[in-house]
């Protein structure tokens, strides 16, 4: 019987090849873009899953207020691990990383310099508790003394043969002489490690501030099997008294926990499973590049969407051209055909037109996926021996290929025999009510999305066009100029002087991602915790405010003939409001830093510079301090307009005259602020492809129907003709039906789009607002390629020979 | 009226031609009533599609009523149909989602007639036609008699110069049937020009002359002496 139906299912299919097609095509599509987004979130569920007792393993995050705003932090103090693995006894071993960014290596032996991304220091636990695996050496060795060093495979390969390697010695930054302890495996890509190639002993690591005020160092911990974090908690905050509070009394004598927080600050500490990192925290000095869990909720309402579409697509299509079929169910009904022995008959054939759809996707995904890693930034490979994986998407492919075919399966099962065989039951089937609201949800569906990319669009450009408060067009960021070492003023003299350079400025401190550090400041006067203010302090150059174009709020920069400008700072109005002062008032006050290893360091107010973007506009501009000082990892050349390529020659040139085998690395300043939103502009392309994805189904599915509908009304259509209609006057009539529908997805989707998206945007501090032209926009958008999609059915219909037409009855 | 002269119309399939019309030479005066007859497939419907417009010959020439017919565009012919021709089919060809009222409207929308001239043409034919009091209802809640004389309704409302009527009682009983066929003398009397192709020849002797087709050529044509004498 089976067999049989698979026959008849088959012949009906290429019988009918335009619906077949469409169907089969948009199912497909529908499934592809469904299993793509699948595959991603798979991903991103399962960062971090590969570590050993990775649900045992948490790490200690920090928020605090100490003066100034709040901030949210991944690291704590260097003392924290030692003293939860003595206090805490659910703590079973702890792990530190101390990220050490960007740094070179050379074999002792060779001048050779090549750059790894990142590195950090890491505590001996790290092999162990992270069950990482060793290929070279011995993992008890690895970094248990100082200057040992721990490579990743790529890292070692670079230098040595992979089984010499261990035992080598390694330069680090030209300055350090390491030995190779071991060799891992590449750390997987979907892991907080990835970027990492590099691990230096924590014993080698020379820090002079390992005391509790400092926060410096990812901390992780893993709990003794079954233990609650909950349990911990408030030992974990017990740190506070016992060890940070007689800490801040070296500063603040006599100052009590009560005290401290009556202050309105606080310092409060907490754990986040590792396995909830990835997608949940949102922090400063994460490890890696997190990504957010609502975007994983976004996409999964796209891929819900995406199959949704597919299968009103397979349905509608269905439900219609069965009624071409209507006498076939006549004829097998009168000749003793049961109800469920035709639903059979027509779930085999959605059936058959599923797995089919199945094939064709799993096809498309296969050929799509390195370009949608490329676009993701991800490394997903097709599971293809995964037999979860084929399991769940047979299962799937089964519920899908029932749900799509039942509809039309028990609707056509229902035709009466006497009605269709008369040829009265094109009028009687009804169905077409249905069709009209699952069409209108597509157009809901399809609206909807349209409006959140063009939000999601808008956002980005407004990101990109927004006054930063800073110039970064024509700015060049030369990398590791600190390896000119006493060359380095001369350098950026010589570079100055260049007809093409504006202005050069040595500062490892920049708008776009750099290096970071904040400490409080009291104001004279006001030398208590109260009166902290916890603001950014940057080291910068004389050049530093021309060069990136910072505009003066009050006062003035710093120049270089006043001698006591070394001690000079540079507010920004941020700072300013936290001091609750008027620029005038602020000017000539003087104010303290509290931490440093020289004790305080006192600076006169010179100017107040007004606020620029040196976060993701999601965060408000925090205070800032500006002075002079000596941090030279980065230099920043403002160019003229013209030939920057040549400008670049030149500045090379230079650069290789100073330091002879020195990489020169350079980049410029819009393609490192491009950076902080390389997340959303993710996103965003992301948005588009599945949005023309769904619409693209929508569409299949409009454009059948339309054939469908003119088909059915071919009759009338020549009635009219004869009668007088024009092919406009026709072609209308046919496509306004169906752009009624998508007016009232319009007016539906509208208000859905309005509210989501402004939910969306309120994540980001500086953001658009929502105005009725995307609205606007979008309506004409999917009225256009509604009615393009319509209206060539309608126009074939319209100048169809009405001759031809009326023949056909 | 109509002068048809050396009309050929073929049609090309995959693999063969066939030539539904060959050579056909026709006159047709102003207030005749001409029966066009033949067997099933010698081309009766084509020449009447031709002279009712819808169709181009593949050669030879058709004048109505002064114009050149024969080589026009679609847009042309449907401008010289609109208002001078009426089309009554064997199966009524009415649009059963528009009630009687509408389908009778329909053809005076496309001379964008205003709504008032519209609804007092409208029910001054179908009070003619006695089937104003149906005038809310659809098609497919009335006798076939009643379907075609709405059909008629449509296609005199215009007050059109030629009616074309393919087969208009084919699909009625003899009662029914009689009763279109005198209302079409009816309209005749009154001075228009009806050309009708019908299988029937008690329909046939209700016309002034008799056209019999074979195998796409004019055969014989005869001329009625009693007119609506018979039966």
């Amino acid at each position: 019987m089976f067999k049989n139906h698979l026959k008849i299912a088959w012949r009906s299919l290429r019988k009918q090849p335009f619906l077949s097609v469409l169907n089969t095509l948009g199912l497909a599509i529908g499934i592809a873009g469904t299993l793509l987004i699948c595959l991603y979130i798979y991903d991103e569920l399962t960062y971090d899953r590969m570590f050993a007792d990775a649900e045992r393993i948490h790490r200690i995050n920090v928020d605090m207020k100490f003066g100034g705003p709040d901030k949210q932090v991944s690291q704590v103090s260097g003392p924290m691990a030692a003293a939860v693995l003595q206090d805490i006894p659910q703590v079973e071993q702890t792990l530190r990383f101390r990220p050490w960014g960007t740094a070179s290596l050379s074999r002792a032996d060779s001048k050779e310099l090549v750059l790894e991304n990142n590195t950090a220091f890491a505590d001996s636990t790290l092999i162990d508790m992270l069950g990482l695996k060793v290929l070279y050496g011995n993992p008890k060795d690895a970094l248990s003394g100082p200057n040992k060093l721990l490579l990743t495979k790529s890292a070692a390969e670079k230098h040595f043969n992979l089984s010499d390697a261990v035992g080598q010695e390694v330069v680090f930054n030209e300055s350090q002489t390491y030995t190779v302890s071991g060799v891992i495996e590449d750390l997987p890509k979907n892991s907080f490690l990835s970027t990492y190639s590099v691990f230096m002993s924590m014993l080698s690591h020379q820090d002079q501030n390992v005391n509790w005020g400092n926060h410096n160092y990812n901390t992780f911990i893993k709990l003794k099997p079954n233990t609650d974090p909950e349990d911990i908690a408030a030992p974990l905050q017990g740190m506070v008294e016992k060890y940070l509070i007689p800490y801040a009394q070296e500063f603040f004598p006599g100052i009590t926990l009560e005290q401290f927080e009556a202050s309105g600050n606080y310092v409060r500490y907490s754990t986040i499973p590792l396995v909830d990192i990835h997608l949940h925290s949102n922090r400063e000095a994460d490890m890696s590049q997190n990504s957010d869990y609502k975007d994983i909720y976004i996409l999964s309402f796209i891929a819900l969407f995406l199959i949704l579409l597919a299968s009103i697509n397979f349905m509608n299509l269905s439900t219609a051209y069965s009624l071409k079929r209507s006498k076939e169910v006549g004829i097998r009904k009168t000749l003793g055909s049961n109800k469920m022995t035709l639903v059979r008959q027509f779930l085999t054939e959605s059936g058959l037109m599923t797995f089919g759809s199945m094939v064709i996707g799993i096809a498309l995904v296969i050929v799509v996926l390195p370009y949608f890693n490329d676009l993701a930034n991800k490394s997903i490979a097709f599971p293809y021996l995964n037999p979860v994986f084929w399991g769940i998407l047979l299962l799937s492919v089964l519920i899908l290929g029932l749900f799509s075919g039942s509809y039309p399966a028990f609707f056509m099962s229902r035709f009466v025999p006497i009605r269709v065989l008369k040829g009265t039951g094109e009028n009687t089937v009804g169905g077409s009510k249905l069709r009209s609201t699952l069409v209108v949800f597509q157009f809901v569906v399809s609206v909807f999305l349209i409006i959140g990319t063009l939000v999601v669009s808008q956002q980005l450009q407004f990101i990109q066009n927004k006054d930063l408060g800073y110039e970064k067009d024509q700015v060049l960021l030369v990398n590791n100029v600190n390896r000119l070492g006493s060359e380095l003023p001369a350098f950026k003299e010589r570079v100055k002087s260049l007809a093409q350079v504006g202005n050069a400025s040595l500062s490892g401190f920049l708008p776009t991602p750099s290096y970071r550090t904040d400490s409080s400041y009291f104001l004279e006067g006001k030398m208590n915790q109260e009166s902290a203010i916890n603001m950014q302090g940057w080291q910068v150059d004389f050049d530093y405010i021309n060069t990136l174009g910072l505009k003066m709020q009050a006062g003035r920069t710093f120049d270089p003939s006043i001698t006591t400008d070394s001690s000079a700072v540079i507010i920004n109005e941020s700072a300013l409001a936290v001091m609750q002062m008027e620029p005038e008032e602020a000017l000539g006050k003087r104010i303290f830093n509290g931490i440093g290893e020289e004790g305080f360091s006192h600076f006169t107010i010179v100017g107040v510079v007004k606020n620029f973007h040196f976060e993701s506009m999601r965060n408000q501009i925090r205070p800032l301090a500006l002075h002079i000082g000596n941090s030279s990892g980065l230099m920043a050349i403002k160019l003229k307009s013209g030939n920057f390529e040549g400008a670049i020659a030149q500045i090379q040139t230079l650069w290789d005259a100073t330091a002879p085998g020195i990489a020169f690395d350079y980049e410029f300043m819009d393609d490192s602020f491009d950076r902080v939103y390389q997340n959303e502009r993710r996103l965003g392309t992301i948005f588009i492809i599945f949005t023309s994805l769904s619409i693209f189904i929508a569409c299949l599915g409009l454009f059948g129907l339309a054939a469908f509908n003119a088909q059915k009304r071919i009759k009338e259509i020549g009635v009219r003709k004869v009668l007088g209609a024009s092919v406009s006057q026709i072609t209308y009539r046919l496509s306004f039906d169906f752009l009624k529908l998508v007016f009232i997805a319009i007016l539906a989707a509208v208000p859905i789009g309005w509210i989501a998206m402004d939910r969306w945007l309120q994540d980001f501090t500086y953001r658009i607002d929502i105005g009725w032209t995307v609205f606007v926009l979008a309506a004409l958008l999917a009225s256009g390629i509604a009615i393009l999609t319509v209206s060539y059915q309608s126009i074939k219909a319209a100048v169809m020979n009405p001759v031809k037409s009326l023949r056909t009855e | 009226m109509i002068q048809i002269k050396n009309l050929k119309k073929s049609f090309r399939t995959e693999e063969v031609e066939t030539l539904a019309l060959n050579n056909v030479n026709l006159k047709v005066e102003e207030g005749e009533f001409v029966a066009i007859m033949g067997p099933s497939g010698c081309g009766k419907s084509t020449l009447l599609n031709i002279i009712g417009m819808l169709d181009n010959p593949t050669e030879g020439s058709y004048n109505f009523a002064g114009h050149e017919v024969a080589g026009l565009r679609e847009s042309q012919r449907t401008q010289l149909r609109k208002g001078n021709l009426g089309f009554v089919f064997q199966s009524f060809n009415l649009i059963d989602e528009l009630t009687v009222f509408e389908n009778v409207e329909l053809p005076l929308i496309y001379l964008k007639m205003s709504k008032s001239e519209r609804k007092e043409k409208v029910m001054a034919v179908l009070e003619r036609m006695k089937i104003a009091h149906r005038k809310n209802h659809f098609p497919q809640q009335l006798s076939g008699g009643q379907q075609q004389r709405v059909a008629i309704s449509r296609a005199v409302v215009t007050n059109p110069k030629l009616i074309l009527a393919d087969e208009p009682t084919g699909n009625l009983d003899s009662k029914n049937g009689i009763e279109v066929m005198n209302l079409l003398t009816e309209l005749n009397q009154e001075g228009t020009t009806i050309v009708m192709v019908t299988h029937s020849d008690r329909d046939s002797h209700y016309a002034h002359r008799v056209v019999n087709l074979f195998d796409g050529q004019i055969v014989t044509e005869s001329q009625n002496r009693a007119i609506g004498a018979i039966i």
